[in-house]
């Protein structure tokens, strides 16, 4: 390390993360010469969790892995169960779902730009934007009579119906939100103390963005159009039409505007869902105590982060054997890294809100030996093992 | 007798007493503003709307531990809370607000030729005991912070002195209270007898007012050159390792600060605390003082913060040559009249 350089930590705890990571900058100046990300600290043991627990109520606790995501996370647990189930949910079931999650796509999105705002220190913006954002939280909770876990997916289909003497109401809060959100991409693409922060700023090339295998906005924004709702299409989403937003540039102003125009698409989206909702039941049965046959299940979801990958394997239980998610997140940390080199340390809390980050959602564990500098890893068996053993003692 | 007058003068009003009373009023006011700009309220709960709200904050930091981290130099440490607070608020003295002797006249406590160059030195050494501060804290965001106000320093001070200089030129002296004397005389002259000269005179100073406000942005740590402190980015800055009674006396500091940055641009643009008779000069001074404020709080809630690069780049791009024409501009009208 020469001596014009040291090292800043920001995280564990820091205004610029909201939940804890820990990123050592080595800064020479106001440059950024090296990063080190650390994930980890909020580790809490959902998968280990939902082994002892039953089909029914893993819907609850994996819900809460995330709370701006959580119905992602559900749904790709429900469309798990209901693949080793063989059981085929209800279309009217089907809209509801993706109604849900473009409406969550939607809230999601406008909590990042405002936070993307507060990072470059225009908290009117920000204030602004998430006055508007209540909006579709309104409509969350009319629809779910939730705000943050709305507990609409179920195995076999949804909770809760959409009235048709609603769906007028719902049209005009939509309306409401796009108009809104037309006007912050107008003021995002115009005022000039935003461009300077967010043009050129955080650059990750398209390249790179491929090689360090980013997802979701982080990868659309480099100019690369991968979107599983098109090139996977689960649910309906085969059936809707919409754009897959990409933009080039691969710098924090093609985040904003990816992100931007995929609330116009999610409205889209949400609008054709209410004006093509199909008629018929809601859920098929699934009893509390329901077994799930033998079985194993990988499904992909485009949460609003990315893709997000849940994996089950079942032995006939009334709980699933095994569990495996991967969040977005962890997918989008290389990244991050190669998007934060090279820029100023002022520019290093919007590149790191840029992904959109969800550490709760990414954090996992691994084998170290600190001493030897070691790392392995170990199989599902060996760590059955190792927690029998454990409790022997 | 003369004595008492002048130890009130200096320690009730309009010194001291009055001064920190209306700088904790300021705060309220610019938060306030800010808030409603923002779709929020603001302070509600203290007093009427909140107005007692930095009173209260001001005690209750006063009533919390007071660290010192080991790391730092205790004495430059302890220093620095005391020179920001009181550095402001001696400049204030040399501005005119409202003399005791007369309800209908004005008067700074104290004032001589050349005080206006002393409040700007004074000015300057804020920044220098605010770069000390940080420096001497022993914390990484802090040594950020206390570089980049030092830079941000060399940005907007030369700007700042030469938007100063105008006025000084313009009405021939560098005594703030004569300022605002041959003002209010010129105003006068222009009442009984308009001249086509005075147009572009009020623009070439309205320039003045504006680089002027720009300058006193930037001293003043508001956005979008909250540069020193960005919290976002470095924590809290320059003053992230002080609390307690430190940061009590840093935040009223830049309470005082915000009352001497409107004070200035009250007197060297606006006619001071003068104004027409039946309203006494102090009730001028607070209203003209409150536009200030409004246009700074304004200003500070439109756009995102500057990059320090950018502050940089920009000061010495557009910022100080606009301010070295506006000053030309001065002189030449000050020939032509």
């Amino acid at each position: 390390m020469s001596e014009r350089e040291f090292v800043i930590p920001i995280g564990p705890q820091h205004p610029a993360l909201k939940e804890p990571a820990n990123f050592m900058f080595k800064v020479e100046g106001e440059y950024v010469v090296d990063v080190v990300p650390r994930v980890g600290y909020n580790h809490r043991g959902i998968e280990k969790a939902m082994e002892s627990r039953t089909y029914i109520q893993n819907l609850y606790l994996i819900e809460r892995i995330c709370g701006i995501c959580s119905n992602a996370h559900q749904t790709c647990y429900t469309l798990n169960v209901e693949e080793v189930l063989g059981m085929e949910i209800p279309e009217r079931a089907k809209y509801i779902r993706v109604f849900m999650a473009e409406l969550e796509r939607i809230h999601s999105h406008l909590l990042w730009l405002g936070v993307a705002a507060h990072e470059i220190g225009f908290d009117t913006l920000f204030f602004y934007i998430w006055r508007d954002r209540e909006v579709v939280m309104d409509l969350l909770e009319m629809v779910s009579g939730n705000r943050v876990n709305y507990a609409m997916p179920t195995i076999g289909g949804v909770r809760r119906d959409i009235p048709a003497d609603k769906i007028p109401e719902y049209h005009k809060m939509l309306d409401i939100l796009a108009e809104r959100t037309k006007y912050y991409k107008g003021v995002a693409a115009s005022e000039k103390t935003i461009m300077n922060r967010a043009a050129g700023v955080g650059v990750l090339k398209k390249a790179d963005a491929i090689r360090l295998s980013a997802t979701g906005p982080n990868l659309r924004s480099c100019g690369v159009p991968n979107d599983r709702r098109r090139d996977t299409p689960y649910l309906v989403y085969d059936e809707i039409p919409f754009n897959v937003i990409s933009y080039d540039g691969g710098d924090q102003l093609a985040q904003v505007l990816t992100r931007v125009d995929e609330v116009f698409e999610s409205v889209k989206i949400c609008k054709y869902c209410l004006d093509h909702l199909p008629d018929g039941p809601i859920r098929e049965k699934f009893s509390p105590l329901g077994k799930v046959p033998e079985g194993e299940a990988v499904n992909i979801v485009e949460a609003q982060r990315g893709e997000l990958i849940h994996y089950i394997q079942s032995r006939g239980a009334d709980k699933p054997y095994r569990y495996k998610i991967r969040a977005p997140t962890l997918a989008n940390i290389p990244s991050l890294v190669e998007r934060l080199k090279g820029g100023y340390i002022a520019d290093i809390p919007i590149v790191l809100a840029g992904i959109d980050p969800c550490f709760s959602c990414t954090d996992r564990m691994t084998m170290v030996d600190e001493g030897k500098g070691k790392q392995w890893d170990v199989t599902g068996e060996q760590l059955r093992r190792y927690g029998i053993e454990w409790y022997k003692q | 007798m003369v004595q008492a007058v002048d130890l009130v003068q200096l320690l009730i009003f309009p010194g001291f007493l009055f001064i920190l009373a209306y700088a904790m009023f300021s705060e309220w006011v610019s938060r306030k503003l800010a808030a409603r700009l923002q779709n929020r309220v603001g302070p509600l709960h203290t007093g009427w709307k909140g107005i007692l709200q930095p009173l209260a904050d001001f005690i209750k930091l006063l009533a919390k531990e007071d660290i010192t981290p080991s790391a730092a130099d205790g004495f430059i440490f302890t220093a620095a809370p005391l020179l920001i607070f009181a550095l402001p608020l001696a400049a204030l003295l040399l501005v005119p607000i409202q003399s005791i002797a007369s309800l209908w006249s004005y008067g700074s406590v104290v004032s001589f030729e050349g005080d206006l160059i002393v409040v700007l030195f004074l000015l300057t050494l804020v920044i220098l005991s605010i770069f000390l501060g940080g420096w001497s804290s022993s914390n990484r965001f802090a040594a950020v912070g206390a570089t980049r106000a030092a830079l941000q320093m060399l940005a907007y001070e030369i700007p700042l002195g030469l938007a100063a200089i105008g006025p000084a030129i313009l009405y021939g002296s560098l005594s703030i209270n004569t300022i605002v004397n041959n003002q209010v005389k010129g105003f006068m002259a222009f009442l009984s007898a308009p001249s086509i000269f005075a147009l572009p005179v009020a623009f070439v100073m309205a320039v003045g007012f504006g680089i002027f406000t720009i300058c006193l942005l930037a001293e003043l740590e508001m956005r979008p050159f909250d540069i020193p402190e960005a919290e976002t980015e470095i924590v809290g800055g320059w003053q992230v390792e002080y609390s307690g009674k430190k940061l009590g006396l840093l935040w009223l500091g830049r309470d005082v600060k915000l009352v001497l940055a409107s004070a200035l641009l009250t007197s060297l643009f606006l006619g001071g605390p003068a104004g027409p008779a039946p309203i006494p000069p102090i009730v001028w001074f607070v209203l003209k003082t409150v536009f200030c404020i409004f246009i700074v709080s304004n200003l500070s809630v439109l756009f995102a913060r500057y990059r320090i690069d950018q502050m940089l780049k920009g000061s010495w791009q557009y910022l100080v040559p606009l301010a070295i024409v506006q000053v030309m501009a001065v002189i030449a009208l000050n020939g032509v009249i």
